[in-house]
């Protein structure tokens, strides 16, 4: 557009980012060199590196066994999301009776947070005897609802002529989602792996309330009651946490672009 | 054999049925539940037995909740703070420059991270003797003595109130993003031709044509403020005294440490109502048409 001087929007969103990336680098530099945790004045650069606090986690804790936790039930949690969603998207692309009960309901439910159903959560999960396993722990997050407006939207855009050949050659409607919904929607199944892993990987409500015996608790979990009995007087605190934010970081910034560009069209098309 | 049409219909009930069968077990049963559970005396080992609005007036008479109340309404109030800085952001990610896709990246980098861990950093940024804002508060001269954030009274909410914003700036970005994505250019120009200075029109066209994703992202945002469980759980615990109480880690306290299930449902409808009306409001503010964001 019209000629206006760089310089201080960049100097502006350099400011941001400093804000935004400091407290990561803070985090880093101190599960590398355990400083900073008694010292002051702090020194911004690490002056001796060393691997110790990333073993030391390894050994005091059962990391492995909560890593598998966590692994698992965010593999089931994404799984379900992807196949539920998508099919509940596809199923809205149509018009068909009573389709405006649904929408109204998937509506009204957006706006009950999880958290205002702990209570009633825990009791139901109990009678159908799932507490203190993986279904359970994935389970209320199998599918969510602002995902399947992703999906619906992505569908809504594949066009028409195109699913009418494919009925017209007699393709059963699973095989349309299958072999021509899912292939051009590349955008709308990476955001729903990528939200469907981080919301699980990360949910820490839920697990705290509903598994009992330590061999079920996972990396969140693992991680508020590391602090609880080392308080923040070790560098293994903070390697923790960079072991934990790992996985989601990667998976997100490898499809960061298809994620936030799904985002932005199911937020505003939906 | 059924017709065709009838066929398809149920097919696609049975495309529905997973994603329906789980809002109904984990949002329609527990809601209703919940208002249920809220006029009863109950606990896991005890019969259900009627209780009239004792659980209510119990609640009219604990300070505790109204201190909850009282906290959970400033986190709510917060979260135009957070917007109004993710506008800006998205403003300046918005304009033809270069590399403003990394800048995007970056600021929306905290979304992702867990929240626990997010609480473990910050806790840790406050902390009263080696943390960075009272090295930084100090080398500027601000202060004379470090201020212990998360154990003042004064200064613990908003601690925790920052360390949200922190976390959701990235998300609200995203979201204001697309919506001024959608701000076609022409009527910039048109605008600066008639002589519209950029303060104009950034009130006169901009502003309203992204109101619907302002609405969205102050529904997020609330919906996710009200509900910074783990950030209060991990940095503060609900203290100091109860300076950080909000109503959830109150209907968690209730429920699941004192197991009070019945008074944590009374809790957990009031929270209810709140959320329902604040965003009933909101929606009334920005023009009413919010179904339309949705449904289109």
């Amino acid at each position: 557009m019209g000629r206006y001087p760089r310089w201080p929007i960049h100097f502006a969103l350099i400011g941001a980012g400093i804000v935004m990336l400091v407290p990561f680098y803070w985090v880093l530099k101190t599960s590398v060199s355990g400083e900073n945790i008694y010292a002051y004045p702090p020194s911004i650069v690490p002056r001796h590196i060393h691997p110790f606090f990333y073993i030391d986690v390894w050994y005091s804790i059962p990391f492995a066994r909560y890593f598998l936790n966590s692994v698992a039930v965010s593999m089931i949690a994404v799984v379900c999301n992807v196949a539920f969603n998508a099919l509940a998207g596809y199923a809205l692309t149509h018009g068909f009776r009573g389709k405006n009960a649904v929408m109204l309901l998937f509506l009204s439910c957006m706006m009950v947070p999880f958290q205002a159903t702990i209570i009633p959560a825990y009791l139901i999960t109990g009678k159908l005897g799932l507490l203190d396993s993986w279904l359970g722990l994935a389970l209320p997050q199998c599918s969510t609802i602002i995902c399947i407006f992703v999906f619906k939207s992505s569908f809504d855009a594949v066009p028409r002529s195109l699913i009418d050949a494919a009925r017209i050659d007699g393709l059963p409607e699973w095989r349309i989602i299958w072999h021509i919904m899912l292939p051009l929607s590349r955008s709308a199944i990476a955001t729903n792996v990528i939200l469907a892993f981080i919301w699980s990987w990360n949910n820490f409500l839920w697990p705290l309330i509903m598994t009992r015996s330590a061999d079920m608790q996972t990396l969140p979990l693992g991680l508020a009651r590391f602090l609880s009995y080392q308080e923040d007087t070790t560098g293994a605190l903070y390697a923790f946490c960079i072991m934990v934010l790992a996985p989601g970081l990667v998976l997100f910034l490898m499809a960061q672009r298809e994620f936030i560009q799904g985002l932005t069209s199911g937020a505003t098309k939906g | 054999m059924l017709r065709p049409r009838t066929r398809q219909a149920l097919l696609l009930w049975c495309f529905l049925a997973p994603s329906l069968a789980i809002f109904l077990l984990y949002r329609v049963i527990p809601v209703i539940w919940n208002l249920v559970l809220s006029f009863q005396y109950w606990s896991p080992l005890k019969a259900a037995e009627f209780a009239g609005w004792d659980h209510y007036e119990d609640l009219w008479f604990d300070d505790v909740f109204w201190q909850a109340l009282w906290n959970t309404l400033i986190v709510i109030a917060s979260a135009p703070i957070g917007i109004a800085l993710a506008l800006g952001l998205a403003l300046l990610v918005n304009a033809d420059i270069r590399g403003r896709n990394v800048y995007r990246t970056i600021i929306f980098l905290s979304y992702p991270l867990m929240t626990v861990a997010v609480a473990i950093i910050w806790r840790w940024m406050f902390d009263e003797r080696v943390g960075l804002i009272n090295y930084a508060a100090r080398t500027f001269d601000l202060v004379d003595k470090p201020i212990p954030f998360l154990n003042s009274f004064t200064w613990a909410l908003p601690s925790v109130i920052v360390a949200n914003i922190w976390q959701m700036l990235g998300f609200y970005m995203i979201i204001l993003l697309a919506g001024l994505q959608n701000v076609p250019r022409e009527l910039h120009e048109a605008a600066a031709i008639d002589g519209a200075g950029a303060w104009h029109r950034f009130t006169r066209i901009t502003l309203p044509l992204i109101r619907p994703s302002l609405f969205l992202a102050f529904v997020v945002g609330m919906l996710n403020s009200i509900t910074s469980f783990d950030l209060v759980y991990v940095m503060t615990g609900g203290g100091p005294g109860r300076a950080t109480e909000i109503l959830v880690t109150y209907i968690y306290k209730l429920g699941f440490v004192q197991t009070k299930f019945d008074d944590a449902a009374a809790v957990t409808i009031v929270f209810f109502v709140l959320l329902i009306s604040i965003a009933w409001a909101a929606n009334r503010f920005t023009g009413g048409n919010a179904g339309a964001v949705e449904t289109e």
